[in-house]
């Protein structure tokens, strides 16, 4: 099972945070829909696997030591040819040397760009008393500043799932305020369940945080994720 | 018989009482709330000193456990903390049904010496598979057989209502509180430090307990969590559960990686668990007094209109704004409503609109009746809400001194035949002494009554939402 691996893999370094590829390689497994990820260690991989993915593309740095890849400038959105996708490739490599000369550096993730939809997060924490809780909301940068977000203890039941995304104030948006795209409701009670049902069989996961998911009318996708292991 | 209740029910249910190391220092408080208790007790005291005070109560006293010549149901201890892993030693080879520790001074004290005398009875206890309640504790009240742990709660009759308290002294003013409001306990336990029973193990007792129709505790912290969680889901759903939990503020900061750990603040799962559960969240003594005689006295409802009724202009202003404050709804009545009252009601000082001012139509006293008859019927209303204003009702009594008795002779009547529930706030302003004696009267009727309009308001709409998630 690739989970499995991807949790071995990261226990032989000594790693308790999952790059963004493995979380999502992880989540693909859960159920989870995702944006296309694969990983690329040259600029000719890079440029190879967009092909694959398709145009238009995002390069973010892989790297166990790079937690907040925007701010070293190791994220670059909205590729549209292989011109531009290899100049980002060597802008990153070299903007990480500079900022993070230390940084184990795995490669880059290309990912196709998602859509933009309404972000939510879900997420996952160890309650020292109760164990698994899930935690849904108003993702993106918003979660911090608003704190819009309910919580359940997992296991979820269907009726769980939903009252949570509910009962979050900023509802309305979800439902389509104003003419904006509602959000389907249903897709996000699933991946609920599903991230519940996942960390219940998987122990090893201590954290969980998918921010931000689009999400669709039509359904809904995750686009960045960070899974942290329980210490070994 | 469930495993749970096997295990407890001599400990909850005892033929046979026994108290160690009461003293006159305590005013042999343990011995002289047994004064009425259903089955035999003995005292188990080795100073010299104490036997005559003892003597005095006409209880037998033995100086071991062991010398007691028949088997002992129920221990209470109140001896120094140094002698309590000798007194357990004595009930574990007694093979008492339970043992109460009152004794404090163990781990609550975070000191080295008391976390020792803590693990060395905990460890004895659990390896006997002995039922220790506490320490730190005042244990098990079952008034129906006299079981007390104050001199001041009742026995005799028992009520509908289980309290599961972490603390002695909420377990003490949930019964007498309750008392005053007209409610009654059928078996409460305080758990103190909770070694080996815990929280869950209570709740699970009564929910199997039959005249435990209601569940209500008071948490600091559960062992167990997962159980805990597990069992409160499935109990919530037979039985009514309101949890008052303790301690709301986090434990210091932690350090977390990603957003869901540094969100999760432990009152926000706690209010998550309690929700998922179906159970009902109170805050303090008086929301927990307020709901379950909400639960106890008012017929089920999933609806939130209601029909408010106040005796005033001003107090209809304000019970308007303190009910939808709560999250209930203030409906227009039906035109039939409104024409009934055309028929009869002074609009002159008042209004029938809804909220109802019924300031000019106090009298005579069938008005009153009127009114809320007409709320009970209207179909756009769910529950009906009478202002009772004492200060006005005490004005009113001088020149018709039986007015108040009549009126609540009415509104018992009333209830017996609405079939919306009723409920009455007692607004006593200044005349405090004439309102006890007036909530006095109302509960003697089963008319709940509350002190304030927000009171009032929030514990119906907490059963409202109680119903509300039951019937889904």
């Amino acid at each position: 099972m690739v989970v499995d691996e991807i949790i071995s893999a990261a226990r032989k370094e000594g790693r308790t945070y999952l790059t963004e590829l493995e979380s999502k390689q992880i989540l693909k497994e859960a159920g989870i829909n995702t944006t296309e990820i694969g990983l690329a260690r040259t600029k000719e991989e890079v440029i190879s696997l967009s092909r694959e993915i398709g145009f238009p593309v995002a390069l973010k740095i892989v790297s166990p030591d790079v937690l907040h890849k925007t701010d070293v400038g190791g994220v670059k959105l909205s590729l549209n040819s292989e011109e531009e996708v290899g100049k980002a490739f060597d802008e990153i490599i070299s903007s990480i040397k500079a900022h993070e000369p230390t940084a184990n550096i795995q490669g880059v993730s290309v990912q196709n760009m998602a859509r933009p939809g309404t972000e939510v997060i879900i997420g996952m924490s160890k309650d020292p008393q109760f164990g698994p809780v899930l935690m849904f909301g108003l993702g993106g940068i918003l979660v911090e500043v608003l704190k819009d977000v309910s919580f359940r203890i997992v296991p979820l039941t269907r009726r769980d799932a939903r009252e949570m995304i509910k009962e979050i104030k900023g509802y309305p948006i979800l439902e389509g305020y104003r003419g904006q795209e509602p959000a389907n409701i249903a897709v996000l009670e699933e991946f609920l369940l599903k991230v519940s049902d996942f960390v219940e069989r998987k122990p090893e996961i201590k954290e969980l945080d998918i921010n931000p998911i689009f999400a669709y009318s039509d359904g809904a996708m995750a686009v960045d994720a960070r899974v942290i292991l329980e210490a070994a | 018989m469930k495993d749970i209740v096997k295990k407890l029910d001599r400990a909850f249910n005892p033929r046979s009482v026994a108290v160690v190391g009461d003293k006159r220092e305590m005013d042999y408080m343990w011995l002289r709330s047994l004064a009425n208790f259903q089955g035999r007790v003995y005292s188990v005291q080795i100073d010299e000193k104490e036997l005559p005070g003892i003597k005095a109560l006409g209880v037998k006293n033995y100086f071991s456990l062991l010398d007691i010549p028949e088997p002992v149901d129920y221990v209470i201890v109140a001896v120094p903390r140094a002698v309590a892993p000798r007194i357990i030693k004595e009930c574990i080879d007694k093979k008492v049904g339970g043992v109460m520790l009152f004794t404090s001074g163990f781990a609550e004290t975070n000191t080295e010496e008391g976390i020792r005398l803590q693990e060395i009875i905990t460890e004895m206890a659990r390896e006997a598979d002995l039922n220790l309640i506490g320490p730190n504790c005042v244990g098990i009240f079952n008034p129906k057989i006299g079981l007390r742990h104050a001199e001041d709660q009742y026995y005799g009759d028992g009520g509908p209502v289980g309290f599961i308290s972490q603390s002695g002294t909420h377990a003490t003013f949930f019964s007498l509180v309750g008392a005053l409001n007209g409610i009654k306990v059928s078996k409460s336990v305080s758990y103190g430090n909770a070694v080996i029973l815990d929280c869950t193990d209570y709740m699970e007792y009564l929910a199997e307990d039959e005249d435990t129709k209601v569940i209500g505790m008071y948490i600091e912290g559960v062992r167990k969590g997962r159980q805990f969680f597990t069992s409160l889901r499935e109990i919530a759903k037979r039985k009514p559960v309101l949890i008052w939990k303790g301690g709301q503020t986090e434990e210091g900061t932690r350090a977390t990686a990603s957003h869901t750990a540094s969100l999760a603040e432990s009152p926000l799962v706690w209010d998550a668990l309690i929700k998922q559960c179906g159970a009902i969240k109170v805050d303090s003594l008086e929301e927990m007094v307020d709901t379950v005689k909400a639960l106890l006295y008012l017929k089920p409802i999933t609806g939130s209109r209601v029909g408010l009724c106040a005796m005033t202009g001003g107090q209809s202003v304000v019970i308007t704004d303190a009910f939808a404050k709560a999250g209930l709804e203030i409906p227009l009545l039906t035109e039939r409503s409104y024409q009934e009252f055309a028929s009869f009601f002074t609009i002159i000082g008042s209004s029938y609109r809804n909220p109802l001012d019924i300031s000019s139509n106090l009298m005579p006293m069938d008005n009153i009746i009127r009114c809320i008859d007409i709320l009970n019927e209207d179909e756009n209303v769910d529950s009906v809400i009478l202002e009772l204003s004492v200060a006005f009702l005490t004005r009113i009594a001088r020149f018709i001194p039986i007015f108040f008795d009549e009126l609540i002779d009415a509104l018992a009547l009333y209830k017996a035949r609405a079939n919306k529930p009723f409920l009455t706030i007692l607004v006593s302003a200044h005349a405090e002494t004439e309102a006890i004696e007036a909530r006095q009267k109302l509960v003697e009727r089963g008319i709940p009554s509350f002190p304030t309009f927000e009171r009032g308001a929030k514990a119906l709409k907490k059963v409202v939402e109680y119903y509300r998630f039951q019937s889904l």
